[in-house]
């Protein structure tokens, strides 16, 4: 039971942030695009703009690894 | 590195500007700045003049340009050394605007004759259709035809399209329609000339469209048919005929307006360069930067040319300030390649630091630990060598090249450090160890490292920033302590978890506290929330093992694919096929965290971007274009 209760944890430490980039990038993919279209050497401030809702993720994936390693939700 | 610049002021005699900026021009070496305002009333050029002249070359400039555009001519060859005279500019002004609105009519003349060609074309599938149809309807006399195309879909019209006529004109119409070889059915329909307005508005109750007529080949198709196909045959020969004639004033004037371009260009230059002088009736004054230690080769050539009646001299440092010099950047060969990812952002002030050899260093270092494995590095090799073998010499293609061999050897050596060789076939095959840690299965060892590297990432840029900021010693300070801070907390942190001694505990948490203050005072109440942002983008450095993380894990469930998968086969392809997604993913991903824990994290602790870009007046080419 309590591996259930662990690989949930992780399971929403990832999945809740994956929302959240996905929400945040949803709304800044099309205004970056669009800026593109007018001003092509705003690539980078796109790419950047792009990739920073990520660390909501990444940082969720983190957490949910050290969720299972000390949850002992990896275990088997 | 940013290369250190001299400011140096020219002085002449009124009579030389022209030809004091024409050798300025030839050394290409002075990046003109704002003329020096002396408090007295005359310039020696009137700004009202120069903006005419300009105006007027601009235009010259732009017949030549667009003239050039239209008859394709070759690249201009390097720019001539004399200057066109007056006589010279006026022909080239009178032949561009002659050549320009002969190439404007005969590329006129050519793009309706390929409007009337796609006309014909359009027209052809039905000629054969309704010349038969036409064959039947000359038999009869007094009748208004109807030409109608029914696409496959609307073969069912037909019939409904008979009924209804016959429902309102009774036997006194005649329906002819043919099958196309495309599906669709050619129809005519002849109706007594009495009846135009009901047929008009029964088509469009069935919803079929009459074929429009093309315009000036007659009244009715049976009149254009013939024209049409007239036309077919002609319209190939006119085209060649224009092209010819195009070829031919392409042969009789390219070179001329090549020269004339890269002339005008340079000439362009020189009169913008005059705007850029100040003086009084009698002497002019210019100011500009360049290079320092190059100052004997420009004041050298201006000795050549005027024996001492123009002179060079350098403005001492402290009468200029660095935020209005312009920047070069200049590197070691092993870096320039990474001058495209600084180059992406804004140049860095001058008189700060170019983080390019920073870039060189840990760019393909963060790529390597984030892909780590020797069989992607080798593909990655591979892209880099074919690259490199397709692209020519100082281009973004070539520091591509370059910058992905860089990244490919990190991830290399990095995939001997993880012992992997995509993913866990290396330990399967060839019985590979890992060096350093297995990623797979130590990822707090990973996530340990990663963070590790953050605080060195983060620290370095932080020194950097107290080292730009050396000439305000409280903000120096201030970013110093901020790195001292940090260090401490790693060190306070390593030692509660026991991976440093404890005794260290104590004195680096009492330092911190002692520090903390001091920094509030030094940068004020906003610097305990950019000590917590600094906390931030040391953590935002975990991306790196999770993007490794996730990396091993993919080509690890690839290679499971080829059990799995019950045929063999089917298995290796799969995972063949999931390897190589996983190596399309290894490019991108990696790439853009990389870029972005550099352009937001490093840069963001010391990088002052806003430099001007040192353009110096110089000879034009095809290969250095400058807006004019």
């Amino acid at each position: 039971m309590e591996t259930f209760w662990v690989s949930l944890s992780a399971a929403l430490a990832v999945a809740i942030p994956a929302l959240a980039t996905a929400w945040a990038q949803s709304r800044i993919g099309p205004a970056a695009a669009a800026s593109l279209t007018e001003k092509p050497e705003l690539s980078t401030t796109a790419i950047i703009m792009i990739a920073i809702p990520e660390t909501m993720v990444i940082l969720g994936f983190v957490v949910a690894v050290i969720i299972m390693l000390r949850g002992g939700g990896a275990a088997g | 590195m940013i290369v250190p610049m001299a400011k140096v002021r020219l002085i002449g005699a009124h009579a030389h500007l022209v030809d004091a900026i024409r050798v300025v021009q030839d050394t290409g070496l002075l990046h003109l700045a704002q003329p020096p305002t002396l408090g007295v009333p005359s310039a020696p050029a009137s700004p009202a003049l120069v903006e005419r002249r300009i105006r007027q070359l601009r235009r010259i400039l732009d017949d030549v340009l667009v003239t050039r555009g239209l008859l394709r001519t070759p690249s201009p060859p390097p720019a001539p050394t004399d200057t066109p005279d007056i006589h010279t500019l006026a022909r080239w002004a009178r032949d561009a605007h002659r050549l320009r609105r002969q190439a404007e009519r005969l590329r006129d003349r050519r793009a309706s004759l390929e409007e009337e060609r796609a006309l014909v074309v359009r027209y052809q599938r039905f000629f054969g259709a309704f010349a038969s149809l036409e064959a039947a309807r000359s038999r009869l006399a007094d009748v208004s035809a109807y030409h109608v195309v029914l696409r496959r879909d609307q073969s069912g019209h037909l019939d409904r399209l008979r009924s209804a006529l016959r429902e309102r004109l009774g036997d006194s119409f005649e329906l002819l329609a043919q099958v196309l070889p495309s599906g669709e059915t050619a129809v005519l329909l002849l109706v007594p000339a009495g009846f135009a307005q009901r047929i008009d508005a029964l088509l469009a109750e069935a919803r079929v469209q009459e074929v429009p007529m093309p315009a000036g080949y007659g009244g009715t198709l049976a009149e254009a048919i013939p024209r049409l196909l007239q036309r077919f045959g002609e319209i190939p020969s006119e085209l060649a005929a224009l092209d010819e004639e195009l070829a031919g004033l392409a042969r009789r004037h390219g070179a001329e307006l090549a020269r004339a371009e890269a002339a005008l260009h340079d000439e362009l230059q020189r009169r913008q360069a005059l705007g850029l002088s100040g003086g009084t009736a009698h002497a002019f004054v210019m100011e500009g930067w360049l290079p320092a230690g190059r100052e004997p080769t420009l004041a050298a050539a201006l000795d050549r040319h005027f024996h001492g009646q123009v002179v060079l001299e350098t403005i001492g440092r402290e009468h200029w300030h660095a935020a209005d010099a312009p920047v070069v950047l200049r590197n070691p060969r092993l870096f320039r390649p990474f001058e495209m990812i600084t180059g992406m952002l804004p140049l860095p002030r001058y008189g700060t630091i170019d983080p390019t050899p920073f870039v060189g260093v840990f760019f393909p270092m963060f790529f390597g630990l984030m892909v780590g494995d020797i069989g992607y590095g080798i593909m990655l090799a591979l892209l880099a060598a074919v690259l490199h073998w397709r692209s020519r010499p100082s281009t973004t293609l070539r520091s591509v090249s370059e910058v992905a061999g860089a990244c490919a050897a990190f991830a290399i050596a990095f995939g001997f450090a993880f012992g992997e060789l995509f993913g866990d076939l290396g330990l399967r095959w060839f019985g590979l160890k890992p060096l350093l840690f297995d990623r797979e299965h130590e990822v707090m060892a990973f996530l340990g490292l990663a963070v590790a590297i953050g605080v060195v990432h983060i620290v370095l840029g932080l020194l950097l920033a107290a080292f730009t900021s050396r000439r305000h010693p409280r903000a120096a300070l201030g970013h110093g302590l901020s790195a001292l801070m940090v260090l401490l907390v790693a060190v306070a942190m390593l030692a509660a978890l026991g991976q440093l001694p404890r005794a260290l505990l104590t004195p680096a948490a009492i330092t911190a506290l002692v520090a903390f203050p001091v920094i509030v005072v030094l940068e004020g109440i906003v610097a305990p929330i950019e000590l917590f942002s600094t906390f931030g983008h040391i953590l935002s450095y975990a991306r790196i093992m999770a993007l490794g993380t996730a990396s091993v894990m993919l080509a690890i469930v690839a290679n499971q694919m080829v059990g799995a998968m019950g045929s063999v086969l089917v298995g290796v392809v799969f995972a063949l096929l999931f390897h190589l997604v996983n190596f399309g993913l290894a490019l991108f991903s990696p790439t853009v965290h990389a870029l972005r824990l550099h352009y937001v994290e490093f840069f963001g602790t010391f990088y002052s971007p806003g430099g001007a870009r040192y353009e110096p007046l110089g000879r034009w080419s095809p290969s250095r274009e400058r807006p004019a």
